[in-house]
């Protein structure tokens, strides 16, 4: 009888007049926009995948991404990325305590925790810039590596396989591995950066007022959820990039 | 709970053009920050960041000793993927509220994402494939 009644309900509710979702159209489309974007980076990641599955070595990333600033040549793998990820996971919970602070209409609340996560989105674009720089200083960069007279010494150290194998292939797949991963996290760098130009935007709003005239911050939560994706996707580099 | 407090039986009478009143339908129109209702979401929020911080750690630590401990790579990888996946599930749940939407809405959110299977598998076996012909051939 109940499962009858919800059904009832459940049709009257497409029938017009009502939201279905409860969810406002801005909101709606947010979500749909960062499916879309999730399917563009999937197929980033993917083609990675793919080329990688496809060569015969792939260069370790615990030889390439070994560095740290400051620290010279000191051989710290994983360090950074980590510190990086730390980053853009606290700028993620900092987006959240914004969003609940939105919710109980707290403007101050959110003034604070905006600029936290701005602060965060800002340092983790400057660890980005580090760490491209380093890499662009060892030369690596978008269709680096394709000379085939390159001596074996210039990046042989990437790998932890066979000097044979490496002698053969590593040189293409040097050169395939950094146009991944200058595409990819550029293409994340990127979506940080714009988030970042949003949550100044949102922020500036929060503190002219406007939202609190409106009587309601659904604005943070939008971006918000834009901002939360951008850390989504970051989980997923880390562990394709990092990790694997 | 609030008048403004509603639930999913709720019958919402909303007409074109006023999208104020569809404002976050579950969860907005709290008023007090101070409420024991916000502090327990507070602390989840926390306990979520906790969380995502030791995973985080635990996958650096495989990354960096799992091999060298005789960990053989493919176990690791299989570590890797499914604790990305555990914390990927919590930022879409927890931080983006999806896990506080209603039911529909949040199949309508997901379902797309099944064509992932396919499409990581098709790929990655097409790329294994023309190693396979490269190297035999």
């Amino acid at each position: 009888m109940s499962q009858a009644t919800a059904t009832t309900q459940d049709v009257k509710s497409w029938n017009g007049g009502h939201s279905p979702f409860n969810v406002s159209y801005g909101k709606m489309m947010m979500w749909f926009f960062l499916l879309s974007d999730a399917f563009t980076f999937g197929a980033f990641l993917i083609s990675y995948g793919t080329t990688r599955f496809f060569s015969a070595v792939w260069p370790d990333p615990n030889k390439v991404f070994h560095s740290f600033p400051f620290l010279g040549e000191a051989n710290a793998p994983l360090l950074f990325v980590s510190l990086m990820t730390f980053i853009l996971i606290l700028s993620s919970v900092t987006m959240v305590l914004a969003v609940h602070a939105g919710h109980y209409n707290d403007r101050k609340g959110v003034i604070k925790w905006m600029l936290w996560t701005i602060i965060g989105g800002i340092a983790f674009l400057a660890c980005q810039a580090w760490e491209w720089t380093h890499l662009n200083h060892q030369g690596a960069w978008w269709g680096s590596f394709t000379d085939p007279a390159t001596a074996l010494s210039s990046f042989e150290h990437f790998f932890s396989a066979d000097k044979a194998v490496i002698a053969q292939h590593g040189l293409q797949a040097t050169h395939d591995f950094y146009n991944y991963f200058f595409t990819i996290t550029g293409f994340h760098g990127f979506h940080v950066f714009s988030g970042v130009i949003f949550n100044v935007m949102i922020l500036l709003n929060t503190i002219n007022g406007k939202y609190e005239l409106r009587g309601h911050y659904e604005m943070v939560e939008k971006v918000g959820l834009y901002w939360h994706f951008v850390d989504l996707v970051w989980v997923f580099v880390f562990t394709c990039f990092y990790l694997l | 709970m609030s008048a403004h407090h509603h639930n999913d039986n709720d019958t919402q009478v909303l007409y074109e053009g006023d999208q104020s009143k569809l404002y976050s339908g579950l969860m907005n129109h709290h008023s007090d920050i101070q409420s024991a209702d916000s502090k327990k979401q507070v602390s989840r929020i926390w306990k979520v960041t906790g969380i995502l911080a030791i995973v985080t750690i635990i996958e650096v630590a495989l990354g960096l000793y799992g091999t060298g401990a005789g960990m053989p790579k493919g176990l690791v990888n299989v570590f890797f993927l499914l604790l990305t996946i555990y914390k990927a599930a919590y930022i879409v749940r927890v931080f983006m509220h999806l896990g506080d939407e209603k039911k529909s809405f949040l199949i309508t959110v997901l379902i797309p994402l099944t064509l992932f299977i396919w499409f990581i598998i098709a790929f990655l076996y097409d790329g294994g494939f023309w190693l396979e012909m490269n190297t035999k051939f």
